[in-house]
C-alpha cells in the first residue's frame, strides 16, 4: 500500500515498523552445527569449574568432632543428662600436620529446626534495634516467650533468643603435658550489617538501666547486658555470639561460626600436636534427638569445604558432553538415513 | 365478530387507537419481578444502572473463578496467624484488576447507552387526537397509529392500513433483515384501503377502531398470521400486510400503520439473539487448568498440613521446651493453620498478574490489528477494528468460516458484462470492471456512465441500424421486465424488484434503448432518441418454476410481439427449429458460465393477431376460475404462447464479488478452514456465487435435500454418504481429485432439523467431509441455529462474517464474529468482535494476526505457568526441611517482584513481537495455520508438560542449593537470596530459549529484567529502607554479602542451568530432528499457493441462470398503473384482468 497520503485519511494507521510488526529482528537460526559444539563447550566449561572447585575443596582442611555424648564411651556422655548442671567435659584430639591458618572454629547442630517459621518470627525486631517502647511491650510474635510467669516482659523476647546456644569452649594445646590456651578471637564473627545496622542497643547508659522492669529470657543464666563480662562493648543485642545465633540457619543441619584462631602463636594455623577442647556443656539437644559438634576448618576463596558443588559441576558438565554425543549420533542417523 | 377465532391461537390482541388501554399493560420490572404484557418501543441493551453498577459488576467479576480465588487469598492474608505475605502485596494486583475491568465495563455500558438513546430518539409521527404529532421511537406504544414518511426506517412491526399509493401499495427495503437490497411490495387490506383513504386521513384513521388478533410475538420473519376485526367483519392478515421494524419505506410518500409489536416484541429484535460474553477456547482450557492448579495446591497444602501435624506431635512428645512450635498445644490445629499458610505460600503459582498480562497482551494484539495498514481500506478511510479485545488467539484456531453472501462475498452490484447477440460475443470479462475504459456514449443523453461492457462494434451496429437482431435484443431488454421508472433530474431512475432486471434495463438505457415510463397498458421507450409507446397486452410473469418471463406488446406499427427472457434451459427448448446461431450461442453460454456470469436468454416471437385473440379469450375466461385451476390453466396458456421463439441473444451479468474473494477463499481452504455460505438469498443465486468465488468447482457434486435426507435417515450416514460419493458420475478423474461434495440446503429444509435433533450430529459428520455447505433462504434466526449446530457437534472454532442486521444474531452466536463495514448499515459491526472493510482482509486477520496471536499466547501461557509454578512449588520441598511450617524460601518482596518486575517484561515482549514466520510466509504457506486448528500448542498435554517441567525445575531449584548449603555456616537469608537468583536466572534462560524473534525491545528488556533483580534486591536489602521499616525490610545486608560470594553465584548458575537443561535438550533435539522442516518455512522457495484458474466446468448441464426475484411482481405492475403519480392520470379502479 504505497499510496500517497491523502489529507482525508485521518484514520489511516501509521506506517511504522512497530505498528506494522516489521521491527528489525534477529532470528537465531540454530542448527546442529551450533547446538552440538555448544553443548560440548558448556559441558567442558562446567567440568573445568567442577575440577577447580573440587581441587579447592579438597585442599581445605577440616576437622569435625561430635560431642553430643550420645554414646557411652564419648567424653561428654556424663553431661548428656539434662539434670547435671554446669557440666564440663574435655574433648581430646590430635593434629598430624599443620592446620593452616586462619582456622575457623564452628559449632554445629543437627536436627535443629531454626528455620521453623514460628521459631524464626519469634523475636521482636523493634526491641532488638533498641526501641525502648518494645522493651516493656514485646510483640505478640514472641509468645510464649513474651512475658514471664509474673507477667514481666522478657528482653530479648522470643524463642530465638531464649534458645541461644550457650555451650562455651576453650581450646588448649597440650605441649609436653602442659595445657597451653589457644587464644580464640571472638570479634567480627557476626555480619557487619547485623552488628552495625540491624541490631542496636538502647542508647541508655549504662546499658543495665535500659533493662529495668524486664526479665532475662528463661533459659539464660545471665541477662543480655552481662553476656560478655570481659568486654563491656560486646554486650546486649550486639553481642557477637548472640548475633550469630540470631542469623538463623536455612536447614536443620547447620554450623555457626564460634571463634577464629588468628592470634599469637597460632596465627599461622594449628601446629601438629595434641589438643584438648574444654567444653562447658549447657545446651541440651538429645531431647529432640539433635547432635552437637565442633568443626575446625580453614577457608579458601570459595569459603568452607564444599564437595557437593564441585561434584555437581563435574556431573552436569559430563552430562552435557554425553548429551552432545547422543545428539551427534541422532543427527548422524537423521541426516544420513540411507546408511541405516 | 367471530368469537371462536379469538379463542384460537391468536392470543395477541391489539386495539387500534387505544393508547391508554395498552399503556397500562406495558411490561415493567422491578428487581426480578416482571409484569405487564406489551413491550414499549425502547431498546435497552445496557446492563447496568447507576444503582446496580457496583453490585452487578462485582458479581460478574467474582463469577470468574480466578478472581474469587484471589479474593479468598487476600482474605486469608489478613489473618495474622496464617499470613505468610503482607496482605497489601496480594491486595494491590487484585484491586488493579477489578478497577481496570470495572472501568472497561463501565465504558462499554456507556457506549451501549449512547447507541440505545440514538435509536430510541429517532423521529416518528404518532396519531394523537386526530393529529399526527412528531414523537420519538420510544414514545410509540402498541395500538398507536403511525405515519411513515418516504425513506424512513419503520419503528415497530406495523399493520399497513393504507398508503399514499394506489391500492395502498407500498415498497420496503429489507436490507437490514434479509440482506436483499431489492424492493419488496406490501399492500394494505382492501377494506382498510378503501375506508381509510377516502376521507381526510387523520380523521378516518383516528376513527379506526379495529382490533387485531394475532400470534404472540415470535421470531419468524416471513410468516405472520392474524385477523383484523373491524366493522363486524373478520379479515385475514398475513405477511403481505406487515411492515417490519428495521425495514425502510421506499418510493412511497406516506404509509400509515397500526403498531402490533413494539420494542423487544418485534420480529427483528426477537431474531437478535442474546448478548453473551464470549470466551475463547484457550480461556476455557486455561480456566480448567487454573481450577486444576488450585485444587492441586489445596491437595499439596493438605498433604503438607498432615506433615505439619505429624511433626508437631513428634515435637510435643519430645520436650516441653518446644511446645511453642505447636499452636495452642494442638498438633491438629497447627496442621490446619499450616495448610492455609501453604495455600497462601503456593498461591503465586497462579498469580493475578497472569490475568493482567493476559488482558494486556490481548489489547496489544488488538491494537496491532487496528494498526495494520494491509487491512486499512483507503477508499472508505476505514482501518480494521478489533472491537472485542479478548478473542485474538481464537483467530488462529478457526475451522469453520460461515459467511453471509450479499454484501460480504458479493458487492451486491450486478453489471452486464457480456452479451451474445446473433452468435457474436460482445464485451470482455478478463478486464475487470474497474480497469475498463468506458465507451463514448455521449451521443446518448440518458447515459449515466454505468455500463461496464466494452463493445464499440456493438454500438456501431446499433447506431448504424446494421443488425436488426441487436436492436431487437435491446428492445426486448427495455420492454420485458417489471421495473418501475422514477424521474429524478431529468433521468429515469429504475426501481426493480430484482437487481438483475435493473442491471439489464440500465444497460439497455446506456446503449440507447431507454425505458422511460410505464402505465398499466403502455410502456414508453426511447429507441435511439425516438420515443415509442408500446401497448402492453399481457405480462407472463416470472415464477421460480417457469424460470422465465414474457411480455406481449403491440408495437406502434401495429404488430404483436412477444418478448421473452429466462433461463437458458427453458428458452432453448422453446426455440424455433433450425435457428442459425444456436451452436454459437450455446458455446457462448458455456463460456459465460465458465466465467461465472449469470446468463439469461432473450428471445422474441411475432404473434399472429388471430392466435392472440383466441389466447386472450381463454385468459379472460380463466379469471373467473378457482385459484388452483386457474394456476394450472395459466401455466398451460403461458406455455402455449411462449413457443416458436426466435433466439436473440444471451445476456451475461456479473454479480460483482468483493475484491479478492476467490483468492481469499482458496487460501483459507488451503489453511484447512471450511467455508460455508449462509444467505437469505435464493438457491440459484447462492450456488452461482459459490461457483464464482471458487467455493465450488466443476468437479464438486452438489448434494441436495432429497439425497441428503436419505443419507441422514440411513442408519449409518457415513456409509451411505461414501456410497453416494462413489457412484458420483463426475468424479471420473479419480486419480487426480477425490470426489468433492458440497451440500445445498434451504431454510425450509432446515426446519426439519428442529424436529429431528439427532440429525445435527449426523449432518455435521457428513458436512465435515464436504467441501462446503450452502444454506439459502435462511432467516437470521436460522443462521444462528446453524452456527449453534456447528458449535454443538464439533469442538471447532467457528467464525462468522456478515455485514447486515440479518447477520447480527449469528455474529453474536459464533465464537468469533466479524462484521464487514459495508453498505448495509452498521448493525453487524456494532455487534461484531472484529470489523473489517473488505472480505479479503480476512486472510490477513486469520492467517497472520490470528496465527501469531495463537502462537504468542499459547507460548506465553506455557512459559508463564512454568515460571510461576517452578518458583512457587519450591516451598513444597522446603517444607520437608523446616518441619512443614510454611516457611518462605524467598524474601516477601521477591515473591511479588519476581512476578511483577524480574520476569514479566521479557515474556510480554515475546508475546507482543514473536513471529515464527513472517507475515508474507504466513500467507504463502497457509498450511502453517493448521497448528492452531489442531491446538498443538495449547493442548492439555502441552500444558501438563509445562507443569511437569515446572515441577522438575522446582525440585532442582530447591535441592541443588540444599546440597550446597546443607551442614554449612550459610544462613537462611543467604540461601533465600541464592534460590531467588537461581529462579530469576532460570526464568530468564527459559525465555531466551523460547524467544525466536529478537527485536531490540526483547534484548533490552531481558537485560533490564536481570539488572532490575540485582538493583531491587540491593535496594530492598539496604540499610536505609531497613531503618525506615525494620519489619518489612529485615533482609538487610544479605545481598551485599551474597552477591560477592562465589559459592552463591556458582550455586545459582548451576541450579539455573540444570533447571533449564531438559528444555534446552528438547530444543536442541527438536532442531536436529526437524532440521529440514524449520528451514522450510524460512528458506524454502517453492511456489506460493496460486489460484488455479482452470475452467473445466465442461458440462453444460449446470445453468448459471439466477434471478434474485420473487414471483408475482408482475401482478402489482399490471394492477398499479404507475409507480409515480407525476405522469399521466391513473386508473384508480384498475384491477386484474
Amino acid at each position: 500500500m504505497v499510496k500517497e497520503e491523502q489529507p482525508e485519511s485521518v484514520n489511516r494507521p501509521d506506517n511504522t515498523a512497530f505498528t506494522q510488526q516489521r521491527l528489525p529482528a534477529w532470528q537465531p537460526m540454530l542448527s546442529a552445527g551450533i547446538i552440538i559444539p555448544g553443548f560440548v563447550l558448556i559441558g567442558l566449561a562446567f567440568i573445568g569449574i567442577g575440577v577447580a572447585l573440587f581441587v579447592t575443596s579438597r585442599s581445605i582442611q577440616m576437622l569435625e568432632m561430635d560431642y553430643t555424648g550420645y554414646e557411652q564411651n564419648s567424653p561428654c556422655f556424663k553431661c548428656s543428662d539434662e539434670s547435671v548442671k554446669n557440666c564440663m567435659c574435655n574433648l581430646d584430639f590430635n593434629i598430624d600436620t599443620l592446620f593452616k591458618g586462619p582456622v575457623f572454629f564452628y559449632y554445629g547442630l543437627s536436627n535443629y529446626f531454626q528455620n521453623f517459621r514460628r521459631y524464626g518470627v519469634s523475636k521482636d525486631l523493634d526491641q532488638l534495634s533498641g526501641d525502648m517502647d518494645a522493651f516493656l511491650d514485646p510483640t505478640s510474635d514472641c509468645a510464649p516467650y513474651q512475658y514471664d510467669g509474673n507477667n514481666k516482659p522478657i528482653v530479648p523476647c522470643g524463642a530465638v533468643a531464649n534458645s541461644m546456644f550457650n555451650d562455651t569452649f576453650k581450646l588448649y594445646q597440650i605441649v609436653k603435658g602442659v595445657k597451653k590456651l589457644v587464644p580464640l578471637d571472638g570479634k567480627g564473627i557476626a555480619w557487619w550489617t547485623d552488628y552495625n545496622i540491624k541490631y542496636r542497643n538502647p542508647t541508655v547508659k549504662p546499658l543495665k538501666n535500659a533493662f529495668n522492669g524486664t526479665v532475662k529470657p528463661l533459659n539464660w543464666p545471665k541477662p543480655a547486658y552481662e553476656l560478655d563480662p570481659s568486654d563491656p562493648a560486646n554486650n546486649g543485642f550486639i553481642n557477637q555470639d548472640f548475633l550469630v545465633w540470631l542469623r538463623t540457619a536455612a536447614l536443620p543441619n547447620f554450623s555457626k561460626l564460634y571463634r577464629r584462631i588468628t592470634e599469637g602463636d597460632y596465627a599461622e594455623g594449628l601446629p601438629a600436636g595434641n589438643y584438648s577442647l574444654e567444653i562447658a556443656y549447657n545446651y541440651p539437644v538429645l531431647s529432640f534427638d539433635g547432635r552437637k559438634k565442633v568443626v575446625f576448618s580453614n577457608v579458601s576463596w570459595m569459603g568452607g569445604k564444599n564437595e557437593f558443588l564441585g561434584i555437581a559441576y563435574l556431573v552436569i558438565g559430563s552430562m552435557c558432553v554425553v548429551m552432545s554425543i547422543v545428539m551427534l549420533i541422532v543427527y548422524a542417523k537423521f541426516k544420513f538415513p540411507e546408511e541405516d | 365478530m367471530a368469537t371462536q377465532s379469538v379463542e384460537s391461537d391468536f392470543s395477541w390482541e391489539v386495539k387500534a387507537n387505544s393508547h391508554h388501554c395498552h399503556k397500562d399493560k406495558l411490561k415493567k420490572s422491578f428487581l426480578c419481578f416482571h409484569w405487564g404484557r406489551y413491550s414499549d418501543n425502547v431498546v435497552r441493551s445496557y446492563k447496568y444502572s447507576p444503582l446496580t453498577f457496583l453490585p452487578l459488576m462485582l458479581f460478574e467479576q467474582f463469577q470468574r473463578v480466578a478472581n474469587f480465588y484471589y479474593l479468598l487469598m487476600v482474605t486469608l492474608q489478613c489473618v495474622p496467624i496464617i499470613s505468610t505475605i503482607p496482605w497489601y502485596i496480594a491486595m494491590i494486583p487484585l484491586l488493579a484488576v477489578l478497577i481496570v475491568r470495572g472501568l472497561k465495563d463501565f465504558a462499554n455500558d456507556m457506549a451501549r447507552r449512547r447507541s440505545d438513546s440514538q435509536i430510541n430518539t429517532r423521529p416518528c409521527d404518532i396519531l394523537i387526537s386526530q393529529r399526527f404529532n412528531a414523537a420519538r421511537w420510544k414514545d410509540l406504544c402498541v395500538g398507536d397509529i403511525v405515519r411513515i414518511h418516504k425513506d424512513q426506517v419503520i419503528p415497530a412491526d406495523l399493520l399497513l392500513l393504507c398508503s399514499s399509493e394506489n391500492h395502498s401499495l407500498c415498497y420496503v427495503e429489507t436490507a437490514d433483515i434479509d440482506g436483499e437490497t431489492n424492493l419488496k411490495y406490501r399492500q394494505a387490506l382492501d377494506v382498510t384501503h378503501s375506508e381509510l383513504t377516502c376521507h381526510p386521513s387523520e380523521e378516518s384513521l383516528a376513527a379506526f377502531d379495529g382490533v387485531v388478533f394475532c400470534e404472540e410475538p415470535n421470531n419468524r420473519l416471513y410468516i405472520f398470521r392474524g385477523e383484523l376485526h373491524w366493522q363486524g367483519q373478520c379479515h385475514l392478515l398475513d405477511n403481505e400486510h406487515i411492515l417490519l421494524r428495521g425495514t425502510v419505506l421506499r418510493n412511497t410518500e406516506f404509509a400509515y400503520g397500526l403498531t402490533l409489536y413494539a420494542g423487544t416484541d418485534t420480529k427483528i429484535l426477537k431474531n437478535c439473539g442474546k448478548l453473551t460474553v464470549k470466551k475463547t477456547q484457550m480461556e476455557k482450557v486455561f480456566n480448567r487448568l487454573v481450577i486444576g492448579i488450585v485444587l492441586g495446591v489445596l491437595l499439596i497444602a493438605a498433604c503438607l498440613a498432615i506433615g505439619s501435624c505429624i511433626f508437631s506431635s513428634q515435637v510435643m512428645s519430645l520436650t516441653e521446651d518446644l511446645y511453642f512450635l505447636v499452636v495452642n498445644g494442638n498438633p491438629v490445629y497447627t496442621g490446619f493453620i499450616a495448610m492455609w499458610s501453604y495455600v497462601l505460600l503456593l498461591s503465586p503459582a497462579m498469580p493475578v498478574a497472569l490475568y493482567i498480562s493476559f488482558d494486556l497482551i490481548h489489547t496489544v494484539h488488538s491494537l496491532f490489528i487496528n494498526w495494520d495498514l494491509e487491512m486499512y481500506w483507503q477508499e472508505a478511510d476505514k482501518p480494521a477494528q478489533a472491537r472485542n479485545t479478548s478473542l485474538n488467539e481464537e483467530l488462529g484456531q478457526v475451522e469453520y468460516l460461515l459467511s453471509d453472501k450479499t454484501g460480504t462475498l458479493t458487492q451486491n452490484r450486478l453489471l452486464l458484462r457480456q452479451c451474445c447477440i446473433a452468435g457474436e460475443i460482445y464485451g470482455d470479462v478478463s478486464i475487470s470492471a474497474e480497469d475498463m475504459e468506458p465507451m463514448d456514449l455521449s451521443w446518448n443523453p440518458f447515459s449515466c456512465g454505468t455500463l461496464f461492457m466494452s463493445a464499440p462494434s456493438l454500438v456501431e451496429n446499433l447506431r448504424g441500424q446494421q443488425c436488426p437482431l441487436s436492436s431487437q435484443f435491446f428492445k426486448a431488454l427495455s420492454l420485458c421486465h417489471t421495473v418501475m421508472a422514477e424521474w429524478k433530474e431529468e433521468r429515469p431512475v429504475y426501481q426493480a424488484a430484482s437487481p438483475d432486471e435493473e442491471a439489464l434495463v440500465g444497460a439497455a438505457r446506456e446503449l440507447g434503448w431507454v425505458f422511460l415510463s410505464r402505465t398499466r397498458d403502455f410502456v414508453v421507450v426511447s429507441e435511439l432518441g425516438v420515443t415509442r409507446q408500446y401497448q402492453l397486452l399481457a405480462l407472463l410473469d416470472f415464477t421460480s418454476k417457469r424460470r422465465r418471463m414474457s411480455v406481449l406488446v403491440r408495437e406502434p406499427e401495429g404488430g404483436l410481439k412477444l418478448y421473452c427472457k429466462g433461463a437458458d434451459m427453458v428458452i432453448l427448448e422453446r426455440l424455433q427449429k433450425d435457428i442459425p446461431f444456436q451452436e454459437r450461442t450455446e458455446r457462448a453460454l458455456e463460456l459465460f458460465s465458465q466465467s461465472c456470469l449469470r446468463t439469461l436468454c432473450v428471445a422474441v416471437r411475432s404473434v399472429p393477431e388471430a392466435s392472440w385473440e383466441q389466447w386472450r379469450k381463454t385468459l379472460t375466461r380463466s379469471a373467473t376460475m378457482a385459484t388452483c385451476d386457474r394456476d394450472a390453466l395459466l401455466e398451460k396458456l403461458y406455455d402455449q404462447m411462449e413457443t416458436e421463439l426466435l433466439l436473440l441473444g444471451v445476456t451475461a451479468i456479473e454479480d460483482r464479488l468483493q475484491d479478492g474473494v476467490p483468492e481469499t477463499i482458496s487460501l483459507l481452504q488451503h489453511a484447512g478452514i471450511k467455508v460455508w455460505v449462509l444467505t437469505g438469498d435464493k438457491k440459484e443465486t447462492a450456488v452461482n456465487i459459490g461457483y464464482s468465488c471458487k467455493l465450488l468447482d466443476a468437479d464438486t457434486r452438489l448434494l441436495e435435500w432429497q439425497e441428503l435426507r436419505q443419507i441422514l435417515q440411513a442408519p449409518d450416514p457415513r456409509v451411505s454418504f461414501h456410497k453416494a460419493r462413489q457412484t458420483e458420475v463426475w468424479a471420473v478423474d479419480k486419480e487426480t481429485a477425490r470426489p468433492k461434495t458440497a451440500v445445498v440446503l434451504t431454510g425450509a429444509e432446515l426446519v426439519e432439523f428442529d424436529q429431528r435433533p439427532e440429525w445435527g450430529a449426523k449432518f455435521m459428520s457428513l458436512a465435515s467431509q464436504c467441501e462446503s455447505v450452502l444454506c439459502c433462504r435462511v432467516t437470521p434466526g436460522q443462521k444462528a441455529d446453524i452456527v449453534t449446530m456447528v458449535k454443538k457437534h464439533t469442538s471447532s472454532v467457528t467464525m462468522v462474517i456478515g455485514d447486515g442486521a440479518n447477520d447480527v444474531n449469528m455474529i453474536k452466536t459464533a465464537h468469533v464474529g466479524v462484521g464487514l463495514a459495508g453498505v448495509e448499515g452498521g448493525q453487524a459491526v456494532q455487534n461484531a468482535d472484529f470489523a473489517l472493510s473488505q472480505f479479503r482482509f480476512l486472510q490477513r486477520l486469520l492467517l497472520v494476526h490470528g496465527r501469531w496471536s495463537y502462537r504468542r499466547i499459547s507460548t506465553f501461557l506455557r512459559y508463564f505457568l512454568f515460571k510461576t509454578c517452578s518458583f512457587a512449588l519450591v516451598h513444597i520441598w522446603y517444607g520437608f526441611f523446616n518441619g512443614f511450617s510454611a516457611q518462605r524460601l524467598y524474601e516477601t518482596w521477591f515473591i511479588s517482584l519476581y512476578i511483577a518486575l524480574y520476569t514479566s517484561y521479557p515474556v510480554m515482549c515475546m508475546a507482543f513481537f514473536e513471529q515464527d514466520a513472517s507475515a508474507e510466509n504466513s500467507l504463502k504457506y497457509p498450511e502453517l495455520y493448521k497448528t492452531g486448528q489442531r491446538r498443538e500448542l495449547s493442548s492439555p498435554l502441552m500444558l501438563s508438560l509445562s507443569l511437569v517441567y515446572a515441577l522438575y525445575a522446582s525440585l532442582i531449584l530447591f535441592f541443588i542449593p540444599y546440597g550446597v548449603f546443607h551442614d554449612t555456616a550459610f544462613d537462611y537469608q543467604t540461601m533465600a537470596v541464592t534460590v531467588s537468583m537461581a529462579a530469576t536466572f532460570t526464568a530468564t534462560i527459559e525465555i531466551i530459549l523460547v524467544t525466536r524473534y529478537w527485536t531490540k525491545f526483547n534484548f533490552s528488556v531481558v537485560c533490564v529484567s536481570v539488572l532490575l533483580f540485582f538493583i531491587f534486591t540491593r535496594i530492598f536489602q539496604s540499610s536505609r529502607l531497613f531503618q525506615n521499616s525494620p519489619i518489612d525490610f529485615f533482609f538487610v545486608g544479605v545481598s551485599e554479602k551474597a552477591f560477592l560470594d562465589p559459592v552463591v553465584w556458582l550455586t545459582a548458575l548451576l541450579t539455573a542451568w540444570v533447571a533449564v537443561l531438559p528444555s534446552l535438550t528438547a530444543h536442541g533435539l527438536n532442531i536436529i530432528l526437524t532440521i529440514n522442516n524449520t528451514h522450510k518455512v524460512h528458506s524454502m522457495s517453492t511456489q506460493p499457493v496460486e489460484l488455479k484458474s482452470k475452467f473445466s466446468r465442461g458440462s453444460f448441464g449446470r445453468s448459471s441462470f439466477a434471478i434474485s426475484q420473487g414471483a408475482g411482481a408482475g401482478r402489482h405492475i399490471t394492477s398499479a398503473t404507475h409507480i409515480h403519480s407525476r405522469d399521466p392520470p391513473v386508473d384508480k379502479k384498475s384491477q386484474l384482468e
